[in-house]
């Protein structure tokens, strides 16, 4: 029904955004609208949705059913934004996308090369409803997939289905799911329990947060679906406490799904009976593990336990727990829809469907891509991405957090891929994909994971913790010029130690970032070591920044932006940097457009 | 019913819902007050020595009182990338406090963590609810400044 | 259920964990974390074997993990050896002065520990044994606190806990011996907490702290009016109430 008076307006209030205050971008179009009382000529309705994904680019406001998309808005904008393109249906250019690959402006964000590219499953509604709104998730299909899993099918049909999908578990292990539901579903055993995996703890990665904030309906379905087919009357979602918006929209979900009749007692009549809990994390990365996950939602430390009887046998409480991630729920409910043959007609023969990734750190295009798997990771970075800020040159490019390892240049063609990357010492990962660039230290990045390792630990093994403190101890000197011959070799024994005996997959995969770093950069390892450089220019102690007098024009801008006025130098002339004074922050090189500062 | 009373009441006394409590009486003082940590141990049955060991293992709570602002560095690796490390260098200068420490005149907290979701507007840093992005060395003299903090020199 | 260790083919009970099931086949398995009255802990990884399980091969502690199929165990490949003798270098580095994992460098053939160091006066390897013992013989007084390389075992608030009843259940199971508890003017201290003894009432002895008398008193339900004895003197009461039931019992 397409009335050309009646229009809806997306106000992108994602984390992501509201951190660049899209709140202000909602209620000023609203007041605005209020004001020129112009729902009286064009009824429209002003949503505020979860994040679309350019988070580089934001806010963005999107315009329906005349598809404009606007980014980089400001509170400003609202009037221009309400009388010119609401009320006449005009085009503001200076607000359109500029897509650097096609190197022209775009209407809607679905031509740009960033968009187009991507295939969105799992993130099929964000931002296109309000995460608050149950009815805006039943209008786009919500809860269909569960009332046919209620009225057609039985139990070991929906897990036929999911294992037909080939869906794996999107946490970051890539277990299949359909055969852990059917594990779970064989036991015998009253409670059992499915639980969400909400505590998303790589940095750099947000993937999950956009589906809980965006659109927790479909996370809320498939554990339904889930609880269904393996005999579980409750089900926990265990959100991050730092994730406050998350935990807001997931209530206000579960709440508004319980008001529908789609959670609860007696589900859509069937006499099926199933609820859900939110638990809120500690702010602990290690409760991201299963066992230690568990343990927290049991009122305890998160301290992990030995997996050697899994959690679908004895999981929280001793109980049969299915215990899945968050992108892993919120794919459920289409894959019942559609079928899983049709979801696994996508992707690669090991790795089916589509995956959500974090794309973030030196690239132009930062924020959340889907795409499926098979994906060349050359095509996330520079069609998807638009290549390296500045046109630096890549480095290399950190998959699985500090779960993962890098990838370098010369493994660009990989395609993303479970078993792919594994065997390139990597991982898939939660789907964190940070890009580095020249400016990058290797050995600062290995230092980087291993620090953050260090506190998120439970420090209960020693492979782990002392391991990790001892690799620590090791980088630490290094970056800080102190690295001596042998260093490497000894980081390399207790990776072995660490990697194979350590209690849980924390510490398990806590060398891999070491491992992978020494495999690819040895030589940046070597120059710390026996040069005492850092030719990224990173660890301070070894860096040491000069101009390059045949190359500097003498624009001034290092030196006017140098924070510790560590740099002098008349306009037009050639400028210097006085090495005492500088405290290597490189703000200079960021401001300087003609590569002129260089690293000794 | 004491602000103890009324948290405890939302719940059922259960023990899994020791962090739940922990983390609501952390909102309400901004810390968890000894006496507090002592009465739980007593109202859910568990021992002092456990509630304890929460108390340090879980970051969302703390045993020491929070300053008025509480100042956040993501250390996520997208804003490491983009020179976290520079922004808590010079905030450490400044306040002469390391992350997790709070100032003498209870001021300043300064905390790091881990992704706050914004990376594009990376380094990222908030003060209190508020956020601040691609913060640079001189931009963050301002921003202390702001809420009354002495400048780096 | 039959099983393979070292070669060799035994008999194992399903469910039973490797560790004892060697250990009841004369194959001794290093421990550290590991106590026959506790359950396990997992947490010193030096009981580590590789077993193989369906033609894959995987490093597992041997103390928890329970046998459920037909597997192959090697309990010192070389592999193993080397990964044991890591684990001892850093707990070694840890506690560089502690006697104790002095002897266990010699054990294993750890010649140095690679220029890492270490405090002196440390003396714990954070097995986690003590704070086990506490929570389940007695009162919970102590736990692990904090995580990661900070993790260390405390009572709350490193203070004289109010509820240790100085039962010593933790000194006596610590391996490094690195629980203090002292003895002077008929007073113990250990965790910083002052004690009064209690006296046998028979021999004299002074076997048990006042407050873990009161405890186990409370516990077994032997009433207040009792005589306080040691367990040697109880033992003979005991075995002197039997001679009185079986007096009249002559052996075939």
């Amino acid at each position: 029904m397409s009335d050309a008076s009646e229009k809806i307006v997306y106000v992108c209030c994602g984390t992501g955004c509201l951190a660049n205050n899209s709140i202000d971008v909602y209620e000023g179009i609203k007041n605005k609208i209020e004001e020129l009382n112009l729902n009286a000529e064009v009824l429209t309705e002003v949503k505020p949705t979860g994040c679309n994904g350019l988070c580089e680019k934001g806010p963005v406001v999107k315009i329906q059913p005349d598809d404009i998309s606007y980014f980089k808005v400001k509170a400003s904008d609202a009037e221009e934004i309400v009388t010119k393109t609401i009320k006449d249906g005009a085009v503001i250019d200076r607000l359109l996308y500029f897509d650097t690959n096609l190197k022209r402006k775009v209407k809607s964000h679905r031509d740009s090369e960033f968009f187009r590219r991507q295939h969105k499953i799992a993130l099929r509604n964000i931002g296109e409803i309000n995460p608050a709104v149950i009815e805006d998730y039943i209008e786009r299909d919500g809860f269909k997939a569960l009332e046919k899993v209620l009225s057609e099918m039985d139990g070991s049909g929906v897990i036929n289905e999911v294992v037909k999908s080939g869906l794996r578990g999107r946490g970051g292990a890539g277990f299949p799911t359909g055969k852990k539901w059917k594990q779970c579903a064989s036991y015998d055993v009253s409670p059992k329990f499915v639980v969400c995996n909400g505590d998303e703890g790589d940095p750099g990665a947000f993937m999950d947060r956009s589906i809980m904030e965006g659109d927790p309906g479909s996370v809320i379905e498939g554990m339904t679906i889930c609880a269904y087919a393996v005999g579980s009357r409750n089900g926990f979602i265990y959100i991050r406490d730092e994730y406050s918006l998350a935990i807001k929209n997931m209530r206000k979900a579960i709440n508004g799904a319980r008001e529908k009749g789609f959670l609860g007692k007696n589900i859509l009549g069937s006499g099926f009976d199933f609820d859900i809990q939110i638990v809120r994390g500690g702010g602990a990365f290690v409760c991201g593990e299963s066992t230690a996950l568990m343990q927290s939602i049991e009122g305890k430390v998160g301290e992990p336990r030995a997996k050697y009887i899994h959690s679908v046998e004895k999981g929280l409480w001793g109980n049969p727990t299915v215990l899945n991630n968050v992108e892993t729920w919120a794919n459920i409910p289409v894959i019942i829809q559609e079928g899983g043959d049709w979801y696994s007609s996508m992707g690669t023969e090991g790795s089916k469907g589509t995956k959500v990734f974090s794309l973030v750190g030196k690239v132009k295009n930062t924020g959340l891509v889907e795409v499926p798997m098979g994906t060349p990771i050359r095509e996330l970075i520079y069609d998807i991405g638009g290549g390296i800020i500045g046109n630096k040159k890549f480095k290399a490019v950190q998959i699985g957090g500090p779960s993962g390892g890098c990838i370098p240049e010369e493994l660009l063609n990989l395609p993303v891929d479970y078993d792919t990357l594994s065997k390139a010492d990597s991982m898939m990962g939660s789907g964190g994909m940070i890009v580095m660039d020249e400016r990058t230290c290797m050995v600062d990045v290995a230092r980087y994971y291993l620090n953050f390792l260090s506190e998120e630990s439970c420090g209960k093994c020693v492979p782990c913790r002392e391991g990790i403190k001892r690799m620590l101890e090791i980088l630490t000197n290094i970056c800080e010029g102190k690295g001596k011959e042998g260093d490497i070799d000894e980081l390399l024994e207790i990776s072995e130690l660490t990697s194979e005996a350590s209690l849980c997959s924390l510490g398990k995969s806590a060398p891999n970032p070491v491992i992978s770093t020494i495999k690819y950069f040895r030589d940046e390892y070597e120059e710390h070591i026996r040069n005492k450089r850092c030719p990224a220019g990173i660890c301070k102690n070894l860096t040491e920044f000069y101009i390059d007098n045949d190359v500097c024009r003498g624009c001034d801008l290092c030196r006017k932006n140098c924070p510790a006025n560590a740099i002098d130098g008349a306009v037009k002339e050639s400028h210097f940097i006085n090495s005492d004074a500088c405290i290597k922050c490189g703000n200079c090189i960021n401001n300087c457009s003609f590569n002129a500062i260089k690293v000794k | 019913m004491t602000a103890f009373e009324k948290i405890v009441e939302k719940y059922p006394k259960e023990k899994r819902y020791t962090l739940a409590i922990m983390q609501d009486i952390q909102k309400e003082y901004k810390y968890i007050p000894k006496e507090h940590l002592s009465m739980l141990s007593e109202y859910l049955e568990v021992p002092m020595s456990k509630l304890y060991g929460m108390a340090t293992f879980y970051k969302a709570l703390s045993l020491t009182p929070k300053g008025e602002h509480i100042i956040t560095v993501c250390d996520g690796t997208a804003c490491h990338v983009r020179s976290s490390a520079v922004l808590m260098d010079e905030l450490q200068k400044a306040l002469k406090i390391k992350p997790g420490e709070t100032t003498k005149d209870g001021k300043f907290t300064f905390q790091t963590v881990n992704c706050l979701g914004s990376c594009a507007i990376a380094p990222v840093m908030m003060v209190n609810e508020k956020y601040y992005g691609k913060v640079t060395p001189n931009v963050l003299r301002d921003i202390i400044k702001e809420y009354g903090g002495d400048s780096i020199e | 259920m039959k099983i393979v260790i070292d070669g060799k083919q035994f008999e194992a009970i399903p469910g039973e964990f490797i560790l004892q099931a060697a250990k009841r086949n004369g194959i001794l398995i290093p421990t550290l974390c590991h106590h026959e009255a506790l359950s396990g802990l997992g947490s010193c990884r030096l009981c580590i074997v590789e077993v193989i399980d369906r033609g894959r091969k995987k490093v597992v502690t041997s103390c928890l993990f329970p046998i459920t199929s037909e597997v192959e165990v090697i309990t010192n490949s070389p592999k193993i050896h080397k990964m044991r003798q890591t684990i001892i270098k850093l707990l070694a580095a840890r506690a560089p002065g502690n006697e104790y994992m002095k002897s266990l460098m010699v054990k294993f053939g750890v010649e140095s520990l690679d220029g890492f160091t270490g405090d002196k006066n440390e003396n714990c390897i954070l097995c986690g044994l003590c704070a086990k013992a506490c929570e389940e013989l007695g009162t919970g007084a102590i736990s692990t606190i904090n995580r990661g390389i900070t993790k260390m075992i405390s009572t709350p608030y490193d203070e004289p806990s109010p509820v240790c009843i100085g039962c010593s259940a933790c000194a006596s199971v610590c391996p490094t011996g690195a629980i203090k508890e002292t003895m002077e003017n008929g007073k113990k201290t250990i965790w910083g907490k002052e004690f009064n003894m209690a006296k046998c009432e028979n021999c004299g002895a002074e076997f048990a702290t006042t407050k873990q008398y009161e405890f186990v008193r409370k516990k077994l339900n032997i009433q207040e009016t009792e005589k306080v004895l040691c367990p040697k003197c109880r033992k003979k009461l005991q075995s002197e109430k039997f001679k009185d039931i079986y007096q009249d019992v002559k052996p075939e």
